[in-house]
């Protein structure tokens, strides 16, 4: 196994980081990379302060016209 | 067993942000939690781990009860800050940094590696931490993944020497 990843592994692997899915070797390493690397520290905030937001945010929360938007915004996606 | 901790400035864990007890007048209170390297538990280095972890503050640890020994970490189920390790500070930060930038340019320039002398200086204001990364990330080029963990164990003697930690 390598003995460190790199920024795009970085930013693969936020969301298993953060749910607590990696293997202890590779949480290691995601940990020590983004304890020298500022760009991915900040992401990694940036990440967490999404997902804390965004957990907050029912779908009650949402104007129909924003709702509409983003809906539309999934579906032309899902084409592309 | 006494490892060592490194913290926020503001005494808060790098990842965590758990705000620890800090020693005062006397260690820091207990902190307890299940044992699970990466998810729980209370993490710590062990003075050949120093080099992977280097921060801002850097405190001794006492841990206690179920230690778990990882590669590059050990994980407790209890442990409390017994006292600051006042010799690292931001001079000695930066004195160890500089060693770090100068040992990854005698590697790159001893291997043929002198492309690589080009990351060196602009990484410098960044720290400890990285420059260790860069110093051994040159020598694994050089001399492939033994080359890596020699220079992190090189790193990690210069250190124990200097702070006087065993």
């Amino acid at each position: 196994m390598a003995e460190h990843i790199s920024c795009q592994e970085v930013v693969e692997l936020v969301n298993d980081y953060l749910d607590g899915a990696l293997e202890p070797e590779e949480a290691s390493l995601f940990e020590q990379h983004v304890n020298f690397c500022d760009g991915c520290e900040f992401y990694l905030d940036q990440i967490r302060t999404t997902i804390a937001t965004v957990g907050r945010i029912t779908e009650e929360d949402v104007p129909p016209e924003t709702r509409d938007k983003l809906l539309d915004a999934f579906r032309e996606w899902r084409r592309t | 067993m006494i490892a060592y901790k490194f913290l926020r400035a503001d005494g808060t864990g790098v990842f965590t942000r758990f705000a620890w007890p800090l020693p005062a007048d006397g260690p820091g209170a207990w902190v307890e939690t299940e044992p699970d390297p990466c998810r729980s538990g209370i993490h710590a280095c062990r003075v050949g781990d120093l080099p992977y972890w280097a921060g801002r503050v850097l405190y001794a640890i006492e841990l206690d009860g179920e230690i778990v020994e990882h590669k590059t970490k050990v994980v407790a189920r209890r442990g409390r800050l017994l006292v600051r390790v006042d010799a690292w500070d931001d001079d000695f930060r930066a004195a160890y940094t500089r060693h770090c930038a100068d040992r990854a340019h005698e590697i790159a320039r001893a291997t043929g590696l002198e492309r690589w002398e080009d990351v060196i200086e602009p990484s410098v204001p960044e720290g400890p931490a990285l420059l260790g990364f860069v110093a051994a990330r040159i020598a694994e080029r050089a001399g492939g993944v033994p080359a890596y963990h020699a220079e992190r164990a090189r790193q990690s003697e210069w250190l124990a020497a200097r702070l006087g930690l065993v």
